[in-house]
């Protein structure tokens, strides 16, 4: 096989497709060399402005990037967009379909677009997303778009992210504007009502309008928008707003942003600076759980703050009325609560633990948990476990509680 | 470290009957692997920058209505655009006689109707390290 020209920075700069391509496989696979490459690219930093763009799902977030990108090669920029969606927290499979709702403009010329997935990171955001829309910016992309997972509160890391932030809401989310507004609503920098020629877009403007008076004073004004992005209505003075809002604030913001919310990370968990010894620490730690081994539980994958454990459920796991002992699925996701618990290196312990069974297991089925971290401060952290069936039923939901001391594991 | 395979599953030409790129997109997801959909009815020349772009390890044509027969313009214009390290799987109806055209293009493997599943995702697998490697950059060759 040929073997290609090795991509150069100077390539990367020049904003060959190849090289940014590779440069972000290089920062999203967690290859050697990432900081290298950081810390050269670091100087290029700051020249484009970076939209970023979220909302709950089914918002019209990837129809309102790609209206977007029609807008702005018409005002004859180049935009580089990363779009996140969420991976399957059971196989860690994907299907990255943002794009095909950007089909219209990812042919044109000024374009790059570059699907990610979230590989279970919390947040709405792909592990290290921020690096991401550094090449891009790097790349002398005049608009870099960011399109993160709709999931709700939980977004409000798009904050380092990126210059502006366009919060997209439909009508009709009735209550579930009360879920998001104390979350996102909140990061917003603009606010749309998307998909405004549906029944619901003025009440949905009013609300918006409404609680944004219900916000404490000093703040910079935040533009309410409507768009119908399929007819291109809206998105002229969408590009305005978030160009003006950049250009009021500084290029760059984000860059500003970044450093204050990373110490303060550090100040609250020093140990999770650790992260990328994270996977085989939890492969190690499921290596010598004797119980776990007795049970037949095996570790299937981790990472920082999350775990994976497997169970086939056998004649031994069986109680007294035929079903699967309940202990067993506890078992399973105490397991998957203590790796992902102990997985930033320092000793945790559990000290609460709760569980709720949803649907029978019977001998045969094949039982999953996953385990993802709410939250983590310097002595307690909070997990969630879901129990699933490998026909996708939730089998089991499980919350627990450690106490996390300054000690490191032995061995 | 444990790779996630990047797969495209697209289709090229006029056909627009995708039930069974859907069917192999999704179980591909099953199989734990990332998978870029497109619709239907894609330019080769857009294939060519998508897969570039998201760097992809394979690219899986879907075809039913004879558009494997422009399978082999695909690869010239890969070649074209130098990309190497990206395998080129066809999956649907390719006449027997039909095969040996694809291969000789630079097809690395044709799926007839009737393959498993399972056959395709571990097929894949096999071959995702090769493409890795062959694309393969290190830190050095950032500089100039």
């Amino acid at each position: 096989m040929q073997m290609n020209e090795p991509p150069t920075l100077a390539r990367l700069l020049g904003g060959d497709r190849r090289a940014i391509a590779q440069a972000i496989s290089t920062i999203e696979n967690d290859a050697t060399g990432q900081d290298d490459l950081s810390r050269a690219l670091a100087p290029h930093l700051g020249r484009a402005r970076v939209l970023g763009i979220t909302g709950p799902p089914g918002a019209g977030k990837s129809t309102l990037v790609n209206a977007l990108l029609g807008e702005i090669v018409a005002r004859d920029l180049s935009a580089g967009v990363v779009a996140v969606d969420p991976s399957s927290p059971l196989t860690g499979g994907t299907v990255l379909g943002d794009r095909a709702r950007m089909g219209e403009h990812g042919g044109h010329e000024h374009v790059f677009i570059r699907s990610l997935s979230s590989r279970g990171h919390a947040g709405g955001l792909a592990r290290r997303a921020d690096r991401i829309v550094d090449v891009l910016d790097a790349a002398g992309f005049d608009v870099v778009i960011v399109e993160t997972v709709g999931a709700g509160q939980s977004e409000v890391a798009i904050d380092a992210l990126a210059d502006v932030r366009i919060v997209a809401c439909p009508p009709g989310l009735g209550d579930g504007l009360q879920a998001i507004k104390a979350g996102i609503l909140e990061i917003a920098d603009v606010l749309v009502v998307t998909k405004a020629d549906l029944p619901g877009a003025d009440a949905a403007w009013r609300d918006l309008a409404d609680m944004l008076r219900l916000r404490r004073e000093g703040r910079t004004k935040v533009p309410v928008l409507k768009t119908i992005a399929a007819q291109r209505e809206g998105i002229a003075k969408l590009v305005d707003a978030a160009f003006a809002h950049v250009d009021a604030t500084g290029r760059g913001q984000r860059l500003r942003t970044r450093l204050p919310h990373e110490s303060a990370r550090e100040r609250m968990a020093p140990d999770t600076t650790q992260d990328e010894s994270a996977p085989d620490r939890v492969t190690r730690l499921a290596s010598r759980d004797p119980f776990a081994g007795f049970l037949g539980i095996e570790c299937i994958g981790g990472g920082a703050g999350c775990a994976t454990t497997r169970l086939r459920i056998g004649a031994r796991h069986i109680n007294f009325n035929g079903g699967c002992h309940g202990g067993a699925i506890f078992a399973l996701a105490d397991t998957a609560f203590g790796l992902a618990s102990n997985s930033h290196g320092r000793l945790a312990s559990g000290i609460e633990a709760h569980v709720a069974f949803h649907v029978g297991v019977r001998e045969g089925d094949e039982l999953t948990a996953h385990a993802t971290q709410i939250s983590r401060g310097n002595k307690l952290a909070t997990y969630r476990v879901e129990v699933t069936r490998s026909d996708g039923k939730l089998v089991a939901s499980f919350s627990g509680t450690v106490y996390v001391s300054a000690r490191g594991h032995a061995g | 470290m444990k790779i996630v395979p990047k797969v495209l599953v697209t289709k090229i030409g006029l056909d627009g009957h995708d039930r069974g790129s859907r069917v192999v997109a999704a179980h591909l997801r099953d199989a734990g692997m990332e998978v870029i959909y497109t619709p239907p009815w894609q330019a080769i020349d857009a294939v060519v920058k998508l897969a570039i772009e998201e760097d992809v390890d394979v690219i899986g044509i879907s075809s039913l209505a004879t558009d494997h027969r422009i399978v082999p313009k695909l690869m010239r214009a890969l070649r074209d655009a130098d990309v190497t390290g990206v395998a080129v799987i066809v999956g649907g109806i390719v006449p027997d006689a039909d095969e040996a055209m694809l291969l000789d293009a630079g097809v690395a493997r044709v799926f007839h109707p009737g393959a498993s599943l399972d056959d395709i995702a571990d097929y894949i697998r096999s071959i995702v390290p090769a493409m890795r490697e062959a694309r393969s950059v290190t830190w050095e060759t950032w500089h100039e």
